[in-house]
């Protein structure tokens, strides 16, 4: 094996990760080569010094809030969910009475039929195109870095 | 945990935790099924579980702590919005660092402008082992170590986030090609090239390692 894929395997010897054929091709090799023995010298040394550095504990305070604000959102998308179900559950159920009841009424006349479509469609776009616009400026927003 | 409304498990089931009592904690793959089955209480030992581990994992690949704090805690809301698609067979670690992982990676495509430059405002989150007797080796490891922690933040997204796995999070080669999502011989290239593109960062701030 070239040096250059001998001092990936060397990288793996450090961590402890390399089976036995491995282990041993990358422990021969650096008795005789100087330049994979340096390398491994230096790994070994990275590894020394980050071996020595922990995590610190946080304040038992912050993380009192953290799961709080974990708790809270999850709830939350519980509350979303059901919400979000209710809410279809009574449109669809609107929407099949308005057919009924009103679209397919041949008492209810053309012009007004014509009237509340055109009412509720109109609606509809200037909801969607509003929270089209919302999410847009929300994704895109160029001053969204700017501290105040 | 009294007081809140998602706790749906009665005391009966307590019973199994035991973790009062002195006797051994759940793994993780018993608090996940647990949590799965709506006992909260069994996702806040998770969140206590690795929470410190998903906060620095964040702050070192996101570069501040505001965002690190929130990203680690949408991990662990994503984390128990699919709990029921958790395979046993793997570690809970490596499923829930992957997780994290691409969020954080997500957040650094949109913010663009990331926050790479403040990881070395920002003194590492990190302290060294008190176990040094002697001061002035303790100082000029310290002074080291946090000029590993500032080049580490000066590392290309996919360095950072294997030297952190590697080093900082302490995870073997399987679980990072797992929280990758790549074979476990890509780890080793990969982790020594991060590993040589680290050391030429320090040599460049006069330390060599």
């Amino acid at each position: 094996m070239s040096c250059d894929g001998m001092k990936i395997l060397l990288s793996g010897l450090i961590d402890g990760e390399l089976d036995a054929g491995q282990k041993k091709s990358a422990e021969s090799h650096i008795v005789f080569c100087g330049g994979c023995r340096e390398e491994y010298a230096r790994l070994l040394k990275l590894k020394e010094v980050t071996d020595d550095m922990k995590y610190f504990d946080l304040p038992d305070k912050l993380w009192a809030g953290y799961w709080q604000g974990i708790y809270r959102r999850i709830e939350r998308g519980i509350g979303w969910f059901l919400l979000s179900l209710g809410a279809a559950v009574i449109i669809a159920f609107g929407a099949w009475r308005f057919l009924n009841d009103f679209i397919l009424d041949p008492r209810i006349s053309v012009f007004l039929k014509i009237g509340v479509g055109a009412l509720l469609s109109g609606l509809i776009i200037l909801l969607v195109s509003i929270i089209r616009e919302r999410l847009f400026i929300r994704k895109h927003d160029r001053y969204d870095e700017v501290e105040i | 945990m009294n007081g809140y409304p998602l706790k749906i498990i009665g005391l009966a089931n307590r019973t199994k935790m035991r973790i009062s009592s002195g006797e051994t904690e759940p793994d993780d793959s018993a608090l996940v099924a647990w949590a799965a089955k709506g006992r909260v209480d069994s996702f806040k030992i998770l969140v206590s579980r690795y929470r410190n581990q998903a906060y620095f994992f964040a702050r070192g690949m996101v570069g501040n702590s505001e965002d690190a704090y929130d990203l680690s805690q949408e991990a662990f809301i994503r984390v128990h919005r699919h709990l029921k698609r958790y395979d046993p067979a793997y570690s809970f670690k490596s499923w829930f660092f992957h997780i994290l992982s691409n969020l954080c990676k997500n957040h650094l495509r949109h913010k663009k402008v990331r926050a790479r430059h403040t990881t070395s405002l920002e003194t590492a989150p990190i302290i060294a082992d008190a176990s040094e007797k002697q001061p002035d080796i303790a100082y000029q490891r310290s002074e080291i170590q946090q000029k590993v922690w500032e080049a580490i933040g000066e590392l290309p997204d996919n360095f950072r986030e294997i030297i952190i796995l590697s080093h900082f999070q302490e995870m073997s080669y399987e679980q990072m090609a797992r929280v990758l999502g790549i074979p476990t011989g890509s780890v080793m290239s990969r982790l020594y090239y991060a590993r040589r593109k680290l050391r030429e960062i320090l040599e460049k701030r006069g330390v060599s390692l």
